[in-house]
């Protein structure tokens, strides 16, 4: 695309493209932020995951200053918010829940306006960002015949108008079919590791997140349980580690791990035989020695590695159960 | 802001408003069908009976255009119409938020609306004015025509009129957000309740303070249908210049200075 390939990272950068400190908004008795203490990486796909009504739209709006936050600091590409507001979003693209239009105008004529209000020098971008997104041959059609796939890909365009140094998207894939999300996802790697922009993406779908991006938070009820990279967040957060074993004699091998001080717990499975450590994985290798040496064939020995899926449940969960009152709680 | 940016945005705005075709039809359907229908018929009139029906053109007729267009009725539609767009365009798009995340000050995306409608509701409007120059020379026969200075002030007349209240609901509609629901209340008040409160003798100089009361005091004409004959329009208050001046910069300091806070401070 036209828009520079390699963003200028502001001389001012911090390491992050956002970070807030004790981020805090309320609707009334309800509190939707609760203390939010986010740091997101430059340079990097950051996924921002919760369930529906966790809070993820709120602290994109507010960062965004679409609605004000009642306590806490913000920071957008090393600028304070809503401080060096102007500052900060110069360099920002985002979509904030479904990307709208203005129905009776084309796709390149919706540009023209948000091009007009960024600045002159955006005029020569929306050529390049409407080809990015694939929608150069329909450009000049009206948006109100434009499909959801095609709303969704006009407002990536938006976005670019900014040349982003960061984007921020909001459920980006809703609506979109299997071929969009995959077409999507590897846009944003591109934008990612080529270009080297940071993308923040908040979403519920976990499978998603784990595909697309390098780190991610899980926030619910407004506050973040546990951030990180994808693959400590999936592994970290489990204090138990297990493995799958294949073996030549499945009840003599449970009667080796029943012996075994290592194992907590043993048990058949679809993919073989279940083995929850009472340690580290290391302790792996003893627990295949001592099946060989009990002559028990090996053919197998994988850890488990827990998906986001597993993790992100887990730790909602346990916030569920840190809710339930003293005395109930079992 | 850097004026280049400010026009670019108040071209951005004008491209809004004048593609919605929906809201450019029927004001341009209210700005010259009544003009066109109002000659159409003295003109047939005419050519079927001189002798009871002067020529539709003249000065006569040109006054009585003035007060169609200008009068307090066709004209204050139009601007209605196009200020309320101007104002909640936006909003109603669902993109309002996606134009404050660029970071420009919403103040200055809520000053671009008010040039961009006064931009399409004046031409509408001089169209409109263009017309009934038109009528009244082309149908004039043998009646006197409008001197120069009469033809100017009733172009000022008309630009002032339907500019402030343009103005007007560029930012009552900002404030209310609602685009339904600020052109019945302008209309409702434009049309019905300034009528009415002006009628009701016992409010005395209150009564000045309605919008139309005030604008009209510059009209160059009587637009109450009086001058030659009364035809029983709407009551016309005597008041100064400059309380009809104030009364005007009131209505337009108070609503506009509300759109601007309500778009500064709502929740995008």
């Amino acid at each position: 695309m036209a828009a520079s390939p390699t963003p200028n990272l502001p001389s001012q950068a911090s390491g992050l493209a956002i970070e807030t400190r004790g981020l805090t908004k309320r609707f009334g008795e309800r509190t939707a932020l609760d203390g939010i203490d986010l740091q997101v990486p430059m340079g990097s796909a950051f996924g921002f995951l919760g369930p529906n009504g966790a809070g993820k739209t709120t602290i994109i709006r507010t960062l965004l200053g679409l609605t004000h936050a009642d306590a806490g600091t913000m920071a957008i590409l090393g600028h304070p918010v809503p401080a060096e507001r102007s500052a900060a979003l110069k360099r920002v693209g985002a979509i904030v829940e479904e990307p709208r239009f203005h129905m009776h105008l084309t796709g390149r004529e919706n540009l023209r306006t948000i091009a007009a209000v960024r600045g002159p020098e955006v005029d020569a971008r929306i050529a390049p960002a409407l080809a990015r997104v694939g929608l150069s041959d329909r450009a000049d059609q009206k948006v109100k015949s434009y499909s959801m796939g095609m709303r969704q890909r006009l407002g990536v365009a938006r976005c670019l108008l900014a040349d982003p140094l960061l984007l921020i998207l909001d459920e980006p894939t809703n609506g979109l079919d299997p071929g969009g999300i995959q077409e999507f996802r590897e846009m944003i790697r591109a934008m990612v590791e080529q270009e080297g922009r940071t993308v923040f993406i908040s979403s519920h779908l976990l499978d998603e997140v784990e595909k697309t991006c390098d780190a991610a938070a899980i926030v619910d009820r407004g506050k973040i349980i546990t951030q990180g990279a994808i693959s400590d967040l999936a592994d970290g957060g489990s204090a138990r580690h297990e493995l799958i074993l294949g073996v030549d004699d499945a009840d003599r091998a449970l009667g080796v791990l029943g012996a075994s001080a290592l194992v907590a717990e043993a048990r058949r499975s679809d993919e073989g035989l279940r083995v929850v450590l009472t340690g580290e994985l290391s302790s792996a290798a003893q627990i295949n020695a001592d099946l060989v040496g009990a002559g028990i064939g090996v053919a197998r020995l994988e850890p488990v590695r827990q998906s986001l899926e597993q993790r992100f449940l887990e730790v909602t969960s346990r916030l569920d159960a840190d809710l339930v009152p003293d005395g109930v709680k079992a | 802001m850097n004026p280049a940016i400010a026009l670019r945005m108040v071209g951005a705005d004008f491209l809004k408003i004048r593609k919605k075709y929906s809201t450019l039809i029927w004001a341009l359907v209210l700005a010259l069908l009544p003009v066109i229908i109002f000659f159409l018929v003295n003109a047939i009139e005419h050519s079927s009976s001189p002798a009871t029906h002067e020529p539709a053109g003249g000065t006569e007729h040109f006054i009585t255009g003035l007060r169609l267009l200008g009068g307090l009725f066709f004209g204050p539609l139009v601007a209605i119409l196009i200020g309320v767009e101007a104002g909640t365009s936006d909003l109603s798009a669902g993109v309002f938020r996606d134009i404050v995340v660029t970071g420009r000050s919403r103040l200055a995306l809520f000053a671009s609306r008010v040039p961009a409608a006064l931009a399409l509701c004046w031409s509408v409007i001089v169209l409109s004015y263009a017309l009934i120059l038109l009528g009244t020379f082309v149908f004039a026969g043998n009646l006197p025509t409008p001197s120069g200075t009469l033809i100017l002030n009733g172009l000022g007349f008309l630009l002032l009129a339907t500019g402030v209240l343009c103005a007007v609901s560029v930012g009552f509609s900002s404030l209310v957000g609602s685009k339904p629901g600020a052109i019945i209340a302008l209309i409702a008040w434009q049309l019905v309740a300034g009528s009415l409160i002006s009628s009701i003798s016992s409010l005395g100089s209150a009564r000045d303070g309605v919008l139309s009361q005030a604008l009209s005091h510059f009209s160059p004409v009587n637009l109450n249908g009086g001058g030659h004959h009364d035809h029983g329009g709407p009551t016309i208050l005597n008041m100064s210049g400059g309380t009809a001046l104030l009364v005007l910069i009131a209505w337009l300091v108070v609503f506009l200075g509300l759109g601007s806070w309500r778009t500064r401070t709502m929740d995008a």
